[in-house]
């Protein structure tokens, strides 16, 4: 049984890997440039990119989820995201995606925000371009800072994977809890808690490293 | 001839006009100091000379060059901009390193970047050049630490260094010593002097009244974005005539 249990939840656990790692895949960069947006001199792309931000932060994900799965069949009479498994899972990965993205460009804003202007402009008065400014003096300054919070940020990622079962994309808990309607028992469930244990103490694991390679300077 | 030549010169910020009309000029190897209260545009000044603040009018003229004439720095090409300001230096009051250098590379990182993309800059000297000068600040067995691992005085110093890199005609000084603690302004304030001896034009903004007698040729008071009154430190430090400057000194009076 243990072993069975252990192949239903490990093939669970893929999708949870899958959704966890394209999520990041995407949202990372596309944060990026939402945070540029959010920070931009034009009020016309500034100012929308912060309403989209602040609806995305300030609603649950397990709505979004809903309402970017439903929403499109319903309202246009059009379901884009197809049926079947593979459709579902693509409407999970844009929700996460949209909103995850959100998130990180918010760190993101406020790495590059907290880095004092004396930086730019000394870099300026030694003649250096903005490219090479931001590239030479910037940048790793900015990851140093938001190595923390981006960590945070990730291990929250990969519990909430599991909310993506609203709109019926088979995780690891769906497996876990699966067990106890079928052969009326519990511990497969808790057997997930461990998954998740193993999966997020490898990643701050991981952090703690970047971090300690970036601790030598201030 | 005037190394530097500043004419008519006129900075707002949101319609409060906080230069009128500055104009004053410099020989080489002359050492400068600009004192006066706050907020009467001493460091406006500083940043127009060096560009990180567009003056609305006014020429500013460097061995010859018109680096500006009327016009404000947005109408201007950046890789021209980058050309003219390299005529100034600055010195920041908060020092400015950046942290994720040693103090070599700080002083290295702006030579080498330009090296790549100006053939005419040699590439060749940077690294001797950087230790020559850190050499020069009393900082050789310092120069693999990194700016956190420095105190305020070497920080600064660090600074002077790295400004001094790219042998700019003109380095200017902003307040190079208020965020340091008094024992430690003595050193950097050293380092100065000694490159007034080694007639490196300078423009120094400072509140030490004691060193900016010691150490200039020329002395300007600035008082509400004018230039109040100007001469040898002899006369404005000791016998200044304008009401604002005797106002300015007598609170320093204990100092100097
Ligand atoms: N970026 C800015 N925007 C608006 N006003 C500014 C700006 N920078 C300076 N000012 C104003 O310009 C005036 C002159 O400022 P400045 O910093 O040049 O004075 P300062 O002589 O250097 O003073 P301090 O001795 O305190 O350093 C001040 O009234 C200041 O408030
Ligand atoms: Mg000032």
């Amino acid at each position: 049984m243990f072993q069975i249990v252990t192949l239903t939840l490990l093939e669970g656990f893929r999708h949870t890997l899958r959704l966890f790692f394209l999520t990041l895949l995407f949202s990372l960069p596309l944060g990026l440039l939402i945070s540029f947006g959010s920070m931009s001199k034009l009020k016309a792309l500034k100012g929308p990119v912060r309403l989209i931000i602040w609806v995305v932060r300030g609603t649950p994900l397990m709505l979004q989820l809903l309402v970017i799965y439903y929403g499109p069949g319903i309202l246009l009479h059009n379901n884009i995201w197809g049926s079947g498994d593979n459709g579902r899972f693509i409407a999970a990965l844009v929700a996460f995606v949209i909103n995850y993205s959100c998130y990180f460009s918010e760190i993101y804003r406020g790495g590059i925000q907290s880095i004092p202007i004396g930086q730019y402009e000394a870099g300026e008065v030694l003649g250096m371009t903005k490219r090479q400014i931001f590239f030479k003096v910037i940048l790793l300054q900015v990851i140093k800072r938001i190595v923390p919070p981006i960590s945070n940020e990730i291990i929250t990622l990969v519990k909430d994977t599991s909310l993506a079962r609203v709109i019926a994309v088979y995780e690891i808990i769906w497996e876990g809890q699966s067990y106890i309607k079928s052969a009326g028992i519990i511990w497969p469930l808790f057997y997930t808690g461990v998954f998740y244990l193993l999966f997020s103490g490898l990643l701050t694991l991981l952090f703690r490293r970047i971090e300690r390679k970036l601790s030598y300077f201030r | 001839m005037a190394i530097l030549e500043v004419r008519n010169l006129k900075k707002s910020f949101d319609s409060v006009e906080v230069i009128h009309d500055i104009s004053f000029s410099m020989e080489e190897g002359e050492t400068l100091t600009i004192i006066g209260s706050s907020g009467s545009g001493k460091t406006t000044l500083l940043r127009c000379l060096n560009f990180l603040e567009s003056p609305d009018s006014g020429m500013i003229k460097v061995k010859g060059e018109e680096l500006l004439c009327n016009e404000t720095l947005s109408g201007m090409s950046e890789k021209i901009l980058r050309r003219k300001r390299l005529h100034f230096g600055l010195v920041f009051q908060s020092f400015n390193l950046f942290p994720q250098y040693t103090a070599l590379e700080n002083i290295m990182l702006a030579p080498t970047l330009l090296a790549k993309s100006d053939s005419s800059f040699d590439a060749s000297g940077i690294e001797d050049n950087a230790k020559q000068l850190l050499d020069q600040m009393g900082l050789s067995d310092r120069m693999d630490n990194y700016p956190h691992e420095l105190s305020g005085g070497q920080q600064q110093r660090v600074a002077i260094a790295r400004a001094m890199a790219l042998r700019p005609d003109i380095l200017c000084f902003d307040e190079p010593t208020s965020a340091l603690d008094p024992e430690l302004t003595g050193e950097v304030l050293r380092v100065i002097k000694d490159l007034a001896g080694k007639h490196m034009t300078m423009i120094i903004v400072t509140h030490e009244m004691a060193f900016a007698r010691d150490v200039s040729d020329r002395v300007i008071f600035m008082d509400n974005g004018i230039i109040a009154e100007e001469g040898s430190p002899a006369e404005v430090i000791d016998n200044p005539q304008n009401e604002r400057t005797i106002q300015f000194l007598s609170n320093y009076k204990k100092n100097i």
